[in-house]
């Protein structure tokens, strides 16, 4: 891991192994914002999603962290209700 | 048979909409409206949207009355527009199209308008004027594109209209464009703004401050040299009159430019200040002199809705079109003639 010294690793874990795949999937296609100074790396081992964030700044990755945070927790009430998901996604 | 479902939010409403091969089977909004004075930003607009879509998505399914089974894809904006709104919008279509398991789809904001638009009215081949809060567009169409002829250097229409709105504290409910329209209905005295066409562009800020010192002379005051007799004031409603009437002669006359161009007989109003009645009016009677014809919408398809994301989602899918999982990002920046037009073959 690079980028800077102040680093926060997150582990989340899901009911199971498809809803933690959909979250890694909504989530990781959006390239952090040029001018968040921040570099996020997600991950997803079984049903964990993990998300590691490096940075400058202490506020710099407060603010990842935040905008993570909500976006995350829309996509879980997403799935809480209008779930449960299908079994597997085959359009890309 | 297609079916499509398109999210909108790239800025302050939110709709979502239902389509069946052009047979409208939802299509509702919620718009996020700021007291008089204050606009929109973007955090608190994703925040919004956030609050609401679910709510939104669940009423979109009733009113349509359909199980999410028999939707065959998914769609969303995907630029131009404010970047946290339009994020929130599109997080909630991937997930949704992960859990039912459709492919998804991002869809231009000025190509829904358009599309929906020539759906709505019929149009067959018009010029088209989008104009909004954001975006200030005259397009033609030709060889798969939308081509712009002319736009704004600066701020869009709407933009300069929703800021004058706020400068004179009017409310924003339901609109800032809409009040000024009635305010203007009053006015009566008109004051000389500048006229500000450049080729087949179009500038909007520099009439703005113009206005602003006429409407706020207080601020101003050490560039008033007289003070100004009591009946030669103008008011509020002068000015929101004088205003229309300069910003929507200079779309007409950029309008009738590209029409002369194309050699067109049609043109089509899109975008939230589509609905303005007087822009219209006046756009009208320059198709009447000229022996075409002038299409417009009324508010329920011209103001930002989820229907025209579905409709031009669902007219590139049945061409062909598909997009990969990792493009299914947001975008801030989108140009209309970026997207390639596969759906019409003239």
């Amino acid at each position: 891991m690079t980028g800077g010294p102040y680093q926060v690793s997150i582990r989340i874990p899901f009911p199971t192994e498809r809803e933690a795949e959909i979250a890694y999937d909504v989530l990781r296609v959006d390239a952090e914002p040029k001018r968040s100074f921040i570099t996020k790396q997600l991950s997803r081992e079984g049903n964990i999603l993990q998300a590691d964030f490096t940075g400058e700044l202490a506020k710099n990755v407060r603010v990842g962290l935040t905008s993570f945070f909500q976006s995350l927790m829309l996509c879980c009430e997403t799935i809480k209700e209008f779930g449960p998901p299908s079994e597997k996604y085959d359009h890309y | 048979m297609v079916i499509a479902i398109g999210f909108e939010g790239s800025a302050n409403k939110l709709g979502i909409g239902i389509i069946k091969d052009g047979e409208v089977l939802a299509n509702v909004r919620k718009t996020y409206i700021t007291p008089p004075g204050e606009g929109f930003l973007p955090k608190e607009t994703a925040e919004h949207h956030r609050s609401k879509i679910l709510d939104l998505l669940k009423e979109a399914l009733s009113v349509a009355k359909i199980s999410p089974d028999v939707i065959d894809v998914v769609c969303y904006t995907k630029g131009p527009g404010m970047a946290p709104p339009l994020l929130t919008v599109a997080i909630v279509a991937r997930t949704i199209a992960q859990i039912w398991n459709k492919p998804i789809l991002g869809v231009n904001h000025c190509i829904g308008h358009i599309e929906m638009g020539r759906f709505i009215t019929k149009a067959q081949n018009p010029t088209v004027l989008y104009v909004s809060g954001g975006n200030t567009q005259v397009i033609a169409y030709s060889m798969k594109r939308y081509r712009i002829f002319g736009e704004t250097i600066d701020i869009a229409v709407g933009n300069c209209l929703d800021r004058f709105a706020r400068i004179i504290k009017l409310s924003n409910d339901p609109s800032p464009g809409y009040n000024i329209e009635q305010m203007a209905k009053k006015g009566e005295k008109f004051l000389k703004l500048p006229y500000t066409v450049k080729g087949m562009d179009v500038s909007f800020s520099g009439i703005l401050s113009f206005i602003e010192k006429e409407a706020n002379p207080a601020k101003f005051k050490k560039n008033i040299k007289k003070t100004i007799d009591e009946k030669d004031k103008l008011t509020d409603a002068d000015l929101c009159f004088s205003l229309q009437e300069t910003l929507f002669a200079m779309l007409v006359e950029t309008t009738e430019r590209a029409m002369a161009h194309c050699g067109s007989e049609e043109v089509l109003i899109v975008g939230g200040v589509g609905c303005n009645e007087r822009l219209q009016e006046m756009m009208r009677i320059m198709c009447e002199e000229r022996g075409g014809k002038l299409f417009a919408t009324d508010e329920r398809f011209c103001i930002d809705n989820g229907l025209m994301i579905a409709h031009a989602g669902a007219e590139m899918f049945k061409s062909g079109t598909r997009m990969s999982w990792n493009d299914a990002t947001v975008t801030q920046r989108y140009r209309t003639d970026e997207v390639l037009v596969t759906w019409r073959d003239d």
